[in-house]
């Protein structure tokens, strides 16, 4: 895949435990162009985050076993030495979190967790770099950054901190940003305020964007392409029409008609999936959605409890792991 | 009574005893000698080294003396009272008049012998009047001599240092001095000087004031005795406070080169160049220093001596703690080092005569009591043997089996008692339903003694009711405000029962209330009796009458134990005080 | 932050107030009889009645109190006429088994309990805190179940045992180390270091093991937080995570923790005293037991309780310092 920024290739991700290994991701493989925004979608515990993780390089290599490849612009993370990894971290590749409360560290100053974003990549001094604070924090729309940069994270509301995390992750201006449930903490209002900056910045600055989300409105306003998880797998990635318009998997499906929407004036109630997202200790064989699947009537042979099904294609950049896709690119 | 000084241990047991001791001096029963172990006496000092107890040592070298003490009481020869102290105290660096024979034996440690005296006295009048001759050539650590004049001044020292610090006051019992009519002495000593000119006629010196005579208000037999006890010499017209407690001067062998008190202290002993040995028979003083370290607790005190490496073999400890007794008592390799002997006290339990009269009643109480479980309770054959009387073996020549628990009462009553008899003895005195109820000094192992009287009583259908009160209070409770059965102990002052037998059945000590004016009688005529054989016999028949009419159960002559190190000799324990022979005592070369 | 420590202190002093009158009047409903206790050996009524005017007993206890809180400002003169003895202020009370005024031997005692305290403090803190964020990086390995043993182990050592333990092999047996001697190290500062080494290794030992378990929690549970995977996440080095980050969230337990110890251990380490022949305010404590002397308990209480309070004082104002959250509220 030429012109890719970021391409994770057949992604594993097990986790040894007494009861057993949890097989948190399972040959997850995606990429995603240079400047553009993608999004993973799925219910907790569908390896999402870890995903995101594995690829920023913050799994503990004593908890997690991490196989496969992830290319950041041609190199491979997962063969270089874990200080380059890091180096790279903050600097070429950046993350924000789901509750910036407890992902700003409580007992520092805001400013002084910027000044050391900085100053652990950059070179400069201690005032250039509080400019560069308050810059970054003025970039984020955050009122009176002189005076906000002395705060501590407790005295600003949940938009602020948010959006201090945003100018902390992006301070060095990095080439990818990992958004991990960037607005899943937050008031509805701020909620939007939030997507409209991360939008708004990448358009200033041409990050390319992941972002991980169990708001399918979210995936709806800012990602261009989207891959759907499930028990550790991609079970449908394709564009963001492609999987709205052209849902290919049950589980999509599912999802899609578990969350209101603005766009579709839709009779019916909400829908919501039946039963418990897999244990990834001991997942079900065959296809791992088939214990919820609604669809697995119309699959003969209860080939949905026995076999895998594979990523095939459903039309060109969509794909879906279902036994109703038949391969050809026709829909199911 | 001679006081024993015991450690600031964190042994509860150890504690006890100074508790009771410093509130007004006694033993309170049962538990001042906890943990005591088991040999004889013969066994623990062996035959062969009764020789160097004659003096076979060689001179030089330092002994070292570890004590969980964290000072000496006090240094001030009219106020040290306890055993242990007089004894290295008067080997060291205070000299009397007269003092006891370092050898082994009952009789041969306690046989008086001249110090600074040419002789053990001259009585006249009947024993009212004592002469002392000194001999030529004792000095002060500064050169100056020693005097007629220093040894009264000294003695003048007990009417007030003496009174206020709880010292012995011999001198103030005995000095042919008026007395106010409360009972207290007209002459209120050196410091104030009223009476001085009473004091002065009662203790005069001769013109080449070398010769000291005292005048006493009754003959006193033994007041040769009494005189190593608070009649040392203090330098004449010395100005001395409190401090003379901590900087005393020396007439002795040693003088003091440091004193630090509290843990990592010590009290350093060395030569005192002005001591001549033509001037003192008596003394070896073998060692060229004595140090005593101060706040070694105890385990660790006894670790170094058994270890006994280094340094360590030229020290001593001057106890053992109940749980290294078995070690040292069984282990051969400290047979030549180790003391198991007697201690100064009698534990008894005196019973109040006014509260009951009934010598029968108390004879049966006697017999009903379970002292096979309270000699157990106080640490088996360490904590000491089945007491017979008051008089302890340990005395001398004053002390004769009173055959108490033979046939004294008819028949023989064994160690855990005999219920039938003292059923048969209360029967007997028409007693029913008797409750008593015990007073004793509360602590965990007085509790546990008074749980056996309370189990072992009832066997005999006599219902006992603890009282337990508060140690340091305990004395004066029960002097003021007995109940029937109350514990307690007693130690002689000197090897003389003369200081047993009339303070606890006379005047005194005298918790048992007896009030008994033929025995009384015969006490003072035992007392001022001049033949000592003759009144070794004397007191031997009221010790027994004191016995048998149960005015105290004696239940335990208490024993203590101690170990010295591989180079310190010789072993044995010192009757005379209970103690190290401290003026013979060297360390091997 | 100034108003909030003024604020705290005089909190303390109304506090140290109280409970100084607290620790008095427990003292003075304890059963021994003072006078009766300081009477000597010829105690007749009429002496002991002397002793209760002359050492205030025949007050009431609010009068008492006054008494001795009023001598710490203008010193206080026990009984009239030869007798008297003047304690000058400040005057904490005067011991009359030592004939001494209490400060005065507190004064003299406090040097040791110090050094022996702030020696032993530094080696626990220190050994104990690193030896807990080894463990904690290490956890599950090896060197983290041998830490966390051994740690177990020293926890529940007792601290009497395992001094005489020490002493027997280090001093008796082996004799690698001379009898512990007290000296001030400016007397004698390798006498010092001899005699010390030993009670402060053991005190650090014990001392450690509960630090190293702390800190090993305490670490655990914030390596497991969000903000330390936002300082990865921005790239810092390992170090700068555990060291800065992580050691900076789980810090206020162990600081209430350590600062709590080192009070007690200021108000003395009776037990490691007694074996090692310190001559520190646990020992003088001991003494006054063994040999009663009411007025030097009340004093070392006293002394061991401002300890505590100042201690909880300089805690919370490290907790202010350590979270700006705490200066808020």
């Amino acid at each position: 895949m030429t012109g890719a920024f970021l391409e994770v290739r057949d992604l594993h991700v097990d986790f040894p435990t007494d009861d057993g290994t949890v097989h948190a991701v399972a040959g997850a493989s995606f990429s995603v162009s240079p400047g553009s925004t993608m999004a993973i979608v799925g219910e907790s515990g569908s390896g999402k985050s870890v995903t995101a993780q594995a690829i920023m390089g913050l799994l503990n290599p004593r908890a997690a076993q991490v196989s496969g490849h992830v290319f950041l612009n041609g190199t491979d993370l997962l063969e270089c030495e874990p200080d380059d990894v890091r180096r790279m971290r903050g600097s070429v590749m950046s993350m924000i979190f789901q509750d910036p409360l407890s992902s700003l560290h409580p007992f520092y100053r805001i400013g002084d967790q910027l000044v050391e974003a900085v100053r652990v990549h950059q070179n400069v001094s201690k005032s250039q770099a509080r400019d560069m604070a308050i810059d970054g924090l003025r970039r984020v729309g955050i009122p009176a950054p002189e005076r906000r940069v002395d705060d501590y994270p407790h005295q600003l509301s949940g938009g602020m901190r948010q959006r201090v995390m945003i100018a902390m992750a992006l301070i060095n201006g990095p080439d990818l940003l990992i958004a991990d449930e960037p607005t899943t903490a937050l008031d509805v209002t701020v909620q939007a305020q939030i997507i409209d900056l991360m939008m708004e910045l990448q358009e200033q600055t041409g990050t390319t964007m992941v972002v991980i989300t169990h708001d399918l409105g979210v995936v709806a306003e800012m990602a261009k392409d989207v891959c759907v998880m499930y028990g550790g797998r991609i079970v449908e990635h394709g564009s963001t029409d492609d999987i709205y318009y052209r849902t290919s998997m049950p589980y999509t499906q599912g999802l899609l008609s578990s969350v209101p929407r603005l766009d579709e004036v839709r009779s019916e109630r909400l829908d919501p999936i039946p039963g418990n997202p897999p244990s990834l200790i001991r997942l079900p064989s065959g296809c791992v959605f088939h214990p919820r699947c609604r669809e697995r009537s119309r699959v003969e042979d209860d080939l949905c409890r026995t076999l895998e099904p594979e990523l095939l294609e459903v039309s060109p950049g969509h794909t879906a792991r279902c036994h109703l896709v038949d391969g050809t690119g026709g829909a199911p | 009574m001679i006081r024993v000084r015991r450690g600031a241990a964190i042994a509860a047991t150890a504690v006890i005893a100074s508790l009771v001791l410093a509130a007004c001096g006694g033993s309170d029963g049962g538990t001042a000698e906890e943990g005591a172990a088991a040999e004889g006496t013969a066994e623990s000092a062996p035959a062969e080294e009764s020789a160097e107890a004659g003096g076979a040592g060689q001179p030089g070298g330092t002994l070292t003396i570890l004590t969980s003490a964290e000072q000496f009481l006090t240094l001030d020869p009219q106020v040290v009272y306890t055993g242990e102290d007089l004894a290295f105290l008067g080997a060291t660096i205070q000299r009397s008049l007269t003092a006891y024979q370092v050898a082994e034996g009952d009789v041969e440690g306690t046989t008086l012998v001249p110090d600074m005296a040419t002789d053990t006295g001259t009585a006249s009048e009947g024993g009212k009047v004592w002469s002392f001759t000194l001999r030529d050539g004792i000095t002060w650590e500064d050169g100056a001599p020693v005097t007629c004049a220093d040894v009264a001044y000294g003695t003048s020292r007990q009417f007030d240092i003496g009174l206020a610090e709880g010292g012995p006051v011999y001198a103030v019992t005995y000095l042919d001095i008026p007395t106010n009519e409360d009972g207290s002495s007209q002459y209120l000593g050196p410091v104030d000087g009223t009476g001085q000119d009473l004091f002065d006629k009662a203790v005069t010196c001769s013109d080449d004031n070398k010769t000291i005579t005292f005048m006493l208000n009754q003959p006193v037999p033994d007041f040769n005795y009494s005189v190593t006890l608070g009649f040392s010499p203090v330098p004449a017209g010395m100005v001395t406070g409190e401090e003379y407690a901590n900087k005393p001067m020396s007439n002795g062998p040693y003088k003091i080169q440091e004193y630090t008190k509290g843990p990592g202290g010590n009290l350093t002993l060395v030569r005192n160049e002005n001591w001549s040995k033509d001037s003192d028979p008596y003394r070896l003083a073998l060692p060229d220093s004595w140090v005593v370290n101060f706040g070694i607790e105890e385990t660790v005190g006894e670790q170094r001596v058994m270890q006994s490496s280094g340094e360590d073999a030229y020290a001593m400890v001057q106890s053992l703690t109940t749980a290294s007794l078995p070690v040292v008592f069984e282990d051969a390799q400290y047979e030549s080092r180790r003391i198991d002997a007697f201690d100064a006290y009698t534990i008894y339990a005196a019973i109040n005569t006014e509260k009951v009269p009934d010598e029968k009643v108390r004879q049966a109480i006697g017999v009903a009591l379970d002292r096979e479980a309270l000699l157990l309770n106080a640490g088996g054959t360490f904590g000491g043997d089945y007491a017979d009387g008051a008089v302890k073996p340990n005395i001398g020549i004053d002390y004769a089996p009173t055959g108490l628990w033979d046939d004294l009462l008819g028949a023989p009553v064994p160690p855990n008692g005999d219920p039938e008899l003292a059923k048969k003895l209360l029967a007997e005195a028409g007693a029913s339903d008797l409750t008593i109820t015990l007073d004793y000094g509360q602590s965990e192992d007085n509790d546990k003694a008074a749980a056996i009287w309370v189990e072992s009583l009832a066997r005999a259908g006599i219902t006992v009711k603890p009282n337990p009160i508060e140690r340091g209070q305990y004395y004066g409770v029960v002097f003021d405000n007995p109940n029937e059965v109350m514990l307690g102990g007693w130690g002689a002052d000197w090897p003389n029962a003369s200081t047993v037998l009339p303070p606890l059945f006379v005047q005194g000590w005298n918790l048992s209330r007896v009030n008994d004016e033929a025995y009384a009688e015969k006490v003072k005529v035992a007392s001022q009796e001049l033949d000592r054989q003759k009144q070794a016999e004397l007191w031997h028949e009221l010790s027994k009458e004191a016995a048998k009419k149960m005015w105290i159960v004696p239940t335990r002559f208490g024993r203590d134990q101690r170990l010295a190190g591989t180079n310190v000799g010789p072993i044995f324990s010192w009757s005379a005080y209970g103690s190290y022979p401290y003026p013979n005592m060297y360390a091997v070369q | 932050m100034g108003a909030y420590v003024l604020r705290r202190v005089l909190i303390m002093l109304l506090l140290l107030l109280l409970l100084s009158f607290a620790v008095f009047v427990l003292f003075s409903l304890l059963p021994a009889d003072v006078a009766r206790l300081t009477c000597g050996k010829i105690c007749t009524d009429q002496t002991i009645e002397l002793n209760r005017i002359r050492l205030g007993l025949d007050k009431s206890v609010f009068e008492q109190y006054w008494l001795f809180l009023s001598a710490i400002f203008v010193g206080r003169t026990y009984g009239v006429g030869e007798g008297a003895v003047v304690c000058e202020a400040p005057c904490l009370g005067w011991s009359f088994t030592k004939s001494e005024p209490v400060l005065e031997l507190i004064l003299d005692r406090l040097p040791t309990t110090i050094f022996l305290a702030l020696g032993a403090f530094v080696l626990f803190l220190i050994g104990g805190v690193l030896l807990g964020i080894y463990s904690a990086l290490r956890r599950g390995g090896w060197q983290d179940k041998a830490i966390t043993g051994v740690a177990l182990v020293g926890y529940s050592l007792p601290s009497f045992f395992f001094g005489l333990v020490v002493i027997y092999f280090v001093i008796i047996r082996w004799q690698i180390l001379p009898f512990p001697r007290y000296e001030h190290p400016w007397d004698d500062p390798v006498q010092f270091v001899q005699t010390m080494i030993l009670p402060w290794l053991v005190l650090a030992i014990l001392y450690a093991a509960f630090y190293t378990r702390l800190t090993r929690s305490q670490m655990l549970e914030t390596l497991g937080d969000d903000y330390i995977r936002t300082a990865r996440a921005k790239g810092l080095p390992e170090r700068t995570v555990i060291g800065k980050h992580a050691l900076r969230a789980g810090l206020t337990p162990i600081v209430t923790a350590a600062g709590l110890d080192l009070a007690g251990l200021l108000g003395g380490a009776i037990i490691l005293e007694a074996i090692f022949s310190l001559p520190g305010l646990g020992s003088l404590a001991i003494s006054s037991v063994t040999n009663p002397d009411q007025s030097i308990l009340v004093g070392v209480t006293l002394i061991t309780a401002t300890f505590v309070i100042i201690a909880n004082l300089v805690v919370d104002i490290l907790y202010a310092y350590i979270d700006p959250r705490v200066r808020a509220s």
